[in-house]
Formats: structure tokens, C-alpha cells, sequence
């Protein structure tokens, strides 16, 4: 399953982000810029740790830099959606749309979001009940996805 | 047709803001056009699967950002891309003046040294050109790539943008390879499990 929720920070990108972030940090003046990008690797790492940081470090820019509102929510809604915190992603989404209701890029994101929680969902269903196939056709799963719920169980 | 699937190619889209980068994507994978197309915020992603020459291959498509304040970070997804779009618009000069350092930026950042390079001129519907189609041309013959003119708004030229590049991908020894289902590795285990499925899941 490729798409934007799936996609990794590279370690190396993450680590020279930090340092910058820290170099200002240690100095008390910390930009905006340093702080958004070290929060866009950070929301996309593979630990959850890092993903909460990157949360709250978007949270507080935006309170604090409004020019940046639309991107910070962008990042928010990929943060919590990453955290399977779907209700918060999708209330990201959604403030960012009241603004910009025809943003292609966040009805797209919207989507994604909405797919892996369906998915999320199935399996998690499926992995309590024993008849995969019967609760994958009652919902109208595809084949592929039948298939690979099956696989997971054997 | 997935089952058919060749390999997953990753392709790279970047240029100057405003130059239409995220228009092709769209015509090309929705067949659609927005007037109204606002700025890519970071990087965006689309996949569209292809058949070029009865190769079947998936797209793994990155939309980044031109504007300014996005350039630090666009640049790590440049990482394993086997094709990039370099795009600038033919009703805006400085915009195709800006492509070499585009080229540059490409040149640090791909890991892939064999990587294919696409210029492409957007925007031709438009009355007013800036920059000939010679000039263009000539521009993408000195720096080996490949050129292409399109219009996300009419169509023209778009669809054999990707079909043209791909294609030279695929005519690329050792650039890409047919085990490789996916491009985002989100586990280490993601592709045994896979392969494992082929084989326990024909019976459904
Ligand atoms: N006339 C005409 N307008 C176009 C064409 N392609 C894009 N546009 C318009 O140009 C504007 C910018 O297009 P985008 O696709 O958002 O540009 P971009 O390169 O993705 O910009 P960034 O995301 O900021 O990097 C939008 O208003 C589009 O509707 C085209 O082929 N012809
Ligand atoms: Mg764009």
C-alpha cells in the first residue's frame, strides 16, 4: 500500500533536521522554518515517540505563526492520521477545507485517510472474529483484500 | 492486471511554483483540470499504473513543492527516483531560466546516477509565449535529456510525456528491477509476506 501515510522519513534527514532545531533551541531562537521542518521528518518517522513530538511541535507553531496554518495542518492531519488517531486527522482535514473547500492535495489526503481506516477497521474485525471470508463479503471487500486478511491468519 | 505488474517505478516531479506540475499529475492520473489548482503544500503522491509497450508498470508519482520555503525538505525524495519531470513554463521565462539549477539540484540529490531527465514546456495553450519551442529544445539537447511540450489544460502532449519516459526507463539497464513491488518500504518483512501470499491464496 503505497501513498503519503505510508511514506518514511529517511534516519539521515531526520538526524540533520533535529541538529538544526537544537543549535537554535540551545540559542532560545528558534525560527519557524527550523521548527516545521524538523516537525515534517519527525511526523514521519516510524516510532510513534517521534510522530507525538512532531505533533506538538506543530501544534504550537500553529498557535503561534499564522502564515503557516495551512501547511501545519496538512502535517497534523498526516501526524494523526499515522497515529491511527483518525478523528483528530480528519478534524485537521476538515478545518482545513472550511477554508479551502476545493483543495485537491487535502481532498486526496481526506480519502486516503478514510480508506485506511476501513482497512484498519476490516482487520481489526477480522483478526477477533474466525470467518474472514463471510465478514469480507458481508462488507464487500475486494478479493485482494480477502486475500490478504487469509494470509495473515495462516 | 496488478498481477501483471512489471515493476514500480518512481518518478519525480519538480520545477518552479506555478509552473503546473501538480495540473499534469492530475490530467495524467484523473484526466481532469483545475483552474483553481492551489499550491502543493510539501510533496504530494499519486500512483497510475501503465501499460507501455505491453509493459505493465505501477507509478509511484512525487508532486513536490516549487515554493521556496518547502526546497530544504523536498529534496530527500529525490532518493531512488528512476525518472524525474523537470517542468517550466513556456509563458514565463525565468522559469525556464531556472532549470539548470534544478538540473544541479538533482545531480546532488538522486542516488540513482543514471537517473532519466525530462524537460517538459507546460502551459502551451497560452496565447503569449516566452520561450520557443527551439529554444527549449536546445536547452534539453545540451544537457541529454529528454523534451516534451504540453498543456495540462487541452491534454496535449501529456499523456506521451509519461508514456516516453517510462519508456526510457525501462530501456535502462540496471535501473530498475522486477522484484521490486513496492517502492515505500514500511516494514523490513513487508516483501516476504507478499510473495508468501501468492502461493497460499489461489484458492479463493
Ligand atoms: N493555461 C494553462 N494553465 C495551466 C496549465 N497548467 C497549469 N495551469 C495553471 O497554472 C496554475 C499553477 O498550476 P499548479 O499545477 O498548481 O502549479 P505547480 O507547479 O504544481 O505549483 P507548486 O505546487 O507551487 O509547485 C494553476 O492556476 C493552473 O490551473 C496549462 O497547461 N495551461
Ligand atoms: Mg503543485
Amino acid at each position: 500500500m503505497a501513498d503519503i501515510l505510508a511514506e518514511t522519513v529517511h534516519p539521515d534527514d531526520l538526524k540533520k533536521f533535529e541538529k538544526i532545531y537544537h543549535e537554535q533551541l540551545y540559542k532560545n531562537d528558534v525560527t519557524p522554518k527550523a521548527q516545521f521542518d524538523y516537525s515534517w521528518c519527525l511526523v514521519r518517522s516510524k516510532y510513534a515517540s517521534d510522530i507525538q513530538k512532531g505533533i506538538i511541535l506543530l501544534e504550537e507553531l500553529y498557535r503561534t505563526h499564522e502564515e503557516g496554518r495551512r501547511d501545519y495542518l496538512y502535517y497534523l492531519a498526516i501526524g494523526n492520521a499515522r497515529l491511527k488517531e483518525y478523528a483528530k486527522a480528519l478534524g485537521h482535514v476538515k478545518a482545513f477545507l472550511s477554508i479551502e473547500p476545493g483543495n485537491q492535495q487535502v481532498l486526496t489526503l481526506q480519502q486516503t485517510i478514510k480508506k485506511k481506516m476501513e482497512k484498519d477497521g476490516l482487520l481489526g474485525m477480522a483478526l477477533a472474529g474466525g470467518t474472514l471470508l463471510a465478514i469480507g463479503a458481508a462488507i464487500g471487500v475486494g478479493i485482494r483484500l480477502a486475500k490478504a486478511l487469509l494470509c495473515t491468519k495462516i | 492486471m496488478e498481477e501483471n505488474i512489471l515493476t514500480t517505478l518512481k518518478i519525480l516531479i519538480i520545477g518552479e511554483s506555478g509552473v503546473g506540475k501538480s495540473s499534469l499529475l492530475l490530467r495524467f492520473t484523473q484526466d481532469n483540470f483545475d483552474p483553481e489548482q492551489t499550491l502543493t503544500i510539501g510533496v504530494d503522491f499519486k500512483t497510475k499504473i501503465l501499460n507501455v509497450d505491453d509493459n505493465i508498470v505501477k507509478l509511484a508519482i512525487w508532486d513536490t513543492a516549487g515554493q521556496e520555503r518547502f526546497r530544504t525538505l523536498t529534496p530527500s525524495y529525490y532518493r531512488d527516483a528512476q525518472g524525474a519531470i523537470l517542468v517550466f513554463d513556456v509563458s514565463n521565462y525565468s522559469t525556464f531560466t531556472r532549470l539548470g539549477n534544478w538540473l544541479d539540484e538533482l545531480d546532488i540529490y538522486s542516488t540513482k546516477n543514471n537517473i532519466i531527465k525530462m524537460i517538459v514546456g507546460n502551459k502551451i495553450d497560452v496565447q503569449h509565449r516566452e520561450v520557443s519551442r527551439e529554444e527549449g529544445f536546445a536547452f534539453a539537447r545540451r544537457y541529454q535529456t529528454l523534451y516534451i511540450e504540453t498543456s495540462a489544460k487541452t491534454k496535449d502532449g501529456v499523456q506521451s510525456a509519461f508514456e516516453e519516459l517510462v519508456r526510457k526507463i525501462i530501456q535502462t539497464p540496471g535501473l530498475w528491477d522486477s522484484f521490486q513491488n513496492d517502492n515505500i518500504h514500511v516494514g523490513g518483512n513487508d516483501q516476504r509476506n507478499k510473495s508468501g501470499c501468492t502461493s497460499y491464496c489461489t484458492l479463493t
